[in-house]
């Protein structure tokens, strides 16, 4: 993909046109006895658009274009296009445990019952192990997260139930690989090229409709002998006869190009050529080193400690223990981070604690729920995980004070209005962006237990957690926009 | 421009002499010519079912100066600009009287002369009686001709005889549109039971496009009754097979050890202790803690009648497909319920709103041969549609009680079936139209 890409620019600025990039050509023939490799055929194809601007912007298209086919295939048995990595087997399992089921009972097959009768010895004998490895991970109060920086830990993390998202990549933690690529090590294909690739299909696509749109207006206006023969909609705007329309809108006349090239500077043409030409040297070998951490969020590494105990969260070499982290993990959980301690008993409507509730819950149904901060929710829920499926659900957490002790006091009743109520603004604005990103709507109502039942008198009495969680209530409701003219039947 | 509207046939004009070879203009040409027809017979009985509204054409966001668009803009205009002008009169044979009570705040309607009744009113004493709503809606159609009683104090409207009512009505005061509105507007007795600006919006707007559209209950209660509980359907041919229950029991017992979580575990995690698990089913089935609505327990209200909560259904819609079958006084299940809230007034419901808004709906939970989980889960197992009104603007919303405690995602056969090819599910999206982030 990359290679269209860079290869592609010359072409562009060649049908821009132009006198003002013929000095270009001394300096592109200049540059490329400097590359130690023998150039491919690409720098070559590029010297001869440069050269060839004199003669005309049409047939120098065509011979890069032929040109750019024939190094594709010159290239193609050297590097293999990346297959795409079996999904399947790569997150065959859901959670960070290792399972060991017993091999399947077949009746019209006797051998199966003696397959089952040696690993229920062999189990029984040699106990397997489901947690195979406790992984290691460190707090990170400025950043509210918790790091992971193993890359073996980070796989298996990613891998088994999509745990964190990478600090450098979209989520998926694959900077080294994305890295690699750039600089001409093969790697296997990331995510973000396939989606990058994607973007640039759908653009093209759209300029090209806009082009046929232009074309079919230009038909027009010459019919109307508004236009003549070889005059373009811009000559026009410049007569000012197409008053209302900026040139910025208009499309552009050769539809191949993107926009955002058509503006392009002496200075950055240079500046992309020497940038390909040091993407096509893949000769300094040196050893890229993985700058790439795991970041997990409060409510994750709460579930991988508290539920799993696959992991262990140190601060300042010292192992934290579940009920130490949901103190931690309150005291952090505003944006502003309370310097504080938090001495008395946790408020039972923080919003780490709400929203973990929330989580557990989808965690514990088999869901993937992963932070929804994209599409402006809390949650998002995946079936399987987002390299299956799209994540189909979009939960915001609404914390609801039903249980009497919230009217007890005027006070009381003030604070839960305050924490509860939003105004339907806020909600359509989003359930918009809910329904752009094909999202389902659901608001997940958490009935908030009374702060003391979450009382733990100070910070030396351990807090009993699964008996705090099990005071939460939660209900989800689906929202999603009607139209009275979409359901008349 | 403005000068012009006033005048129809000039405005027929020039877009009769723009004839263009196109489909659109055709169109207009068309309605123009049939308004033209009517402008002219006036007065006599039109055949409204032969009209129609000119239809909407693409829409161009910027002037290109062809003489196309030009022409295409000037006829739209002028076609909007003659179905405006059109003079609207009442049809003498359909003319329709009625009086205004003024105790009940309802029109009455002496002799039913339009299909509208089908769907609209009821029947009391002889005579059809219109809810305000409906009052109002016939008046501002053009339907109705509602009149002001003559305060005689001597005897109310309904105890007048036949002949003497029927001359009294026309001698009456005809009530004007301002008039309706500012009568049928909350003057109602009962609790809460007002219409107000916002419930007639949406109940107009329901009307207009075609729904049928009556009040739910009388709104005297504060609230409607509780609406129990779908009884499951057992299949009949399930029965218990011995023996292969009894081998399923120990094949059970042998792949599936129960695990338990101890007490201290619970309190201070982790709640999966390292040993042997057969399957991930077993693990999650350890995970569940958090209760949620138990959606197989009869509903209770969970607050106290109020009649300040704004959280009740206040209208009963049916689809259009029905109403040629659809009688009045046996209504059939309605297919939605509306529950109109002021935008400005009111917040989002907090749980136990909706909660209670939600038992009052009648339970309809997805169908069990439905497999696919999402569709599943967006059915709901109760709906009710909310009608969210901004200063006469409705948006509506519908809102559903999903039973995610039902569907375990574990449970399901998941690996195979979507899983094959390229990934599963709808693989790397091509032809997604926008684009739709991970």
């Amino acid at each position: 993909m990359g290679v269209q890409c860079n290869a592609g620019r010359p072409v562009q600025r060649s049908a821009h046109g132009g006198t003002q990039h013929q000095p270009l050509s001394s300096k592109v023939t200049a540059l490329l006895p400097t590359t130690t490799t023998v150039s491919d055929r690409r720098q070559v194809a590029m010297a001869m658009v440069v050269e060839a601007q004199s003669a005309g912007a049409q047939t120098t298209e065509d011979v890069l274009k032929s040109d750019l086919k024939g190094s594709n295939t010159d290239r193609a048995p050297k590097k293999p296009r990346a297959k795409r990595p079996n999904f399947n087997e790569l997150h065959a399992k859901p959670l960070p445990l290792d399972v060991y089921p017993l091999p399947a009972f077949i009746p019209h097959n006797p051998i199966s019952i003696v397959r089952i009768a040696i690993s229920l010895i062999s189990h029984s004998i040699w106990r397997p192990k489901s947690h195979a490895i406790i992984h290691k991970a460190y707090f990170s109060p400025e950043t509210q997260s918790v790091h992971v920086t193993d890359p073996e830990s980070i796989r298996a993390l990613w891998e088994h139930g999509f745990w964190g998202a990478g600090s450098l990549s979209r989520s998926d933690p694959r900077w080294l690989d994305q890295e690699k690529r750039r600089r001409g090590i093969d790697a296997a294909a990331t995510s973000e090229e396939w989606t990058k690739g994607r973007r640039d299909e759908r653009r093209q696509m759209k300029l090209e409709r806009a082009k046929a749109q232009r074309e079919a207006i230009e038909q027009q206006l010459r019919e109307e002998g508004k236009l003549g023969a070889e005059s373009k909609l811009e000559d026009l705007v410049g007569e000012e006869s197409v008053t209302e329309s900026p040139r910025g809108t208009l499309y552009p006349a050769d539809a191949a190009n993107p926009l955002g090239n058509v503006t392009g500077t002496e200075g950055s043409v240079v500046k992309e050529i020497s940038k390909a030409i040091a993407e096509e040297s893949p000769d300094f070998d040196i050893e890229i080193k993985n700058q790439e951490h795991l970041q997990l969020t409060f409510e994750e590494t709460f579930f991988l400690i508290y539920v799993l105990g696959v992991l262990e969260v140190y601060q300042d070499d010292i192992t934290l223990q579940p009920t130490d982290l949901l103190r931690l993990f309150c005291e952090h959980s505003e944006f502003t981070p309370t310097k504080r301690p938090i001495q008395g008993p946790i408020a039972s409507d923080d919003p780490f604690l709400l929203n973990y509730v929330v989580f557990h819950h989808f965690r514990s149904l088999g869901w993937v729920v992963r932070p929804g901060i994209k599409f402006a929710c809390d949650w998002l829920l995946y079936l399987r995980g987002p390299a299956f499926h799209h994540a189909e659900f979009a939960v915001m957490v609404i914390p609801s004070y039903s249980h009497a002790y919230w009217s007890e006091t005027p006070e009381l009743v003030e604070y839960s209005k305050g924490k509860a109520n939003k105004d339907w603004w806020w909600f359509h604005r989003l359930n918009r962006v809910q329904s752009q990103a094909h999202k389902t709507l659901m608001l997940v109502y958490v009935e908030v237990p009374p702060s003391r039942h979450m009382n733990t008198g100070g910070k030396d009495e351990m807090l009993d957690i699964g008996a705090a969680l099990k005071k939460y209530r939660v209900r989800e409701f689906i929202w999603k926009r009607w139209s009275p003219n979409r359901n008349r039947d | 421009m403005a000068d012009e509207d006033e005048d129809v046939p000039n405005l027929q004009a020039p877009a009769v002499e723009d004839v263009e070879d196109n489909e659109e203009n055709q169109e207009y040409l068309r309605t123009l010519s049939k308004l033209a027809q009517l402008s002219i017979y006036s007065g006599t009985v039109h055949n409204t079912s032969s009209l129609s509204l000119p239809k909407r054409g693409e829409k161009d966001f910027e002037s290109h100066s062809t003489q196309l668009q030009l022409s295409t803009l000037e006829t739209s205009r002028a076609a909007m600009h003659s179905v405006l002008s059109w003079q609207r009169t009442h049809n003498p044979k359909a003319h329709l009287l009625a009086m205004y009570h003024e105790a009940s705040n309802m029109a009455c309607v002496e002799k039913v002369k339009s299909s509208h009744f089908i769907t609209i009113g009821r029947s009391w004493g002889g005579k059809e009686w219109l809810l305000p709503e409906e009052a109002l809606f016939m008046i501002e159609r053009g339907t109705l001709d509602c009149r002001w009683p003559i305060l005689t104090g001597e005897e109310g409207p309904e105890e007048a005889g036949e002949a003497g009512e029927a001359n009294k009505l026309k001698d009456c005061a005809p009530m004007s549109l301002q008039g309706a509105y500012a009568a049928f507007l909350g003057f109602e007795g009962g609790v809460g039971g007002k219409l107000t600006m916002e419930m007639w919006n949406v109940y107009a707007g329901l009307k207009r496009s075609g729904y049928v559209v009556f009040r739910h209950g009388d709104w005297d209660e504060d609230r409607a009754a509780l609406q129990p509980l779908k009884p499951p359907t057992i299949d009949p041919n399930k029965k218990p097979a011995l023996l292969s229950g009894f081998f399923a029991e120990i094949w059970r017992r042998i792949s599936q050890p129960t695990h338990t979580v101890r007490a201290e575990n619970l309190a201070f995690g982790p709640l999966i202790k390292p040993g042997l698990y057969r399957s991930y089913a077993d693990i999650y089935r350890l995970l569940h803690l958090i209760p949620t609505h138990d959606r197989t327990t009869p509903p209770q209200f969970s607050l106290p009648s109020n009649p300040a909560n704004p959280y009740r259904i206040h209208f009963d819609v049916w689809k259009t497909h029905g109403s040629q079958r659809f009688r009045k006084a046996n209504r059939p299940p309605p297919d939605f319920h509306v529950c109109v809230v002021d935008a400005r007034e009111t917040s989002i419901p907090n749980a136990a709103q909706l909660n209670d808004l939600l038992a009052t709906v009648p339970d309809d939970p997805p169908p069990t041969t439905s497999t696919n989980i999402f569709q599943k889960l967006k059915h709901g197992t109760r709906n009710v549609v909310l009608a969210i009104v901004d200063n006469g603007i409705p948006s509506y919303i519908s809102l559903l009680d999903s039973p995610f405690e039902g569907e375990k995602v574990y449970d399901r056969g998941v690996r195979g079936g979507r899983g094959k090819g390229r990934g599963g599910g709808r693989g790397r999206g091509r032809g997604r139209g926008r684009g739709r982030g991970r």
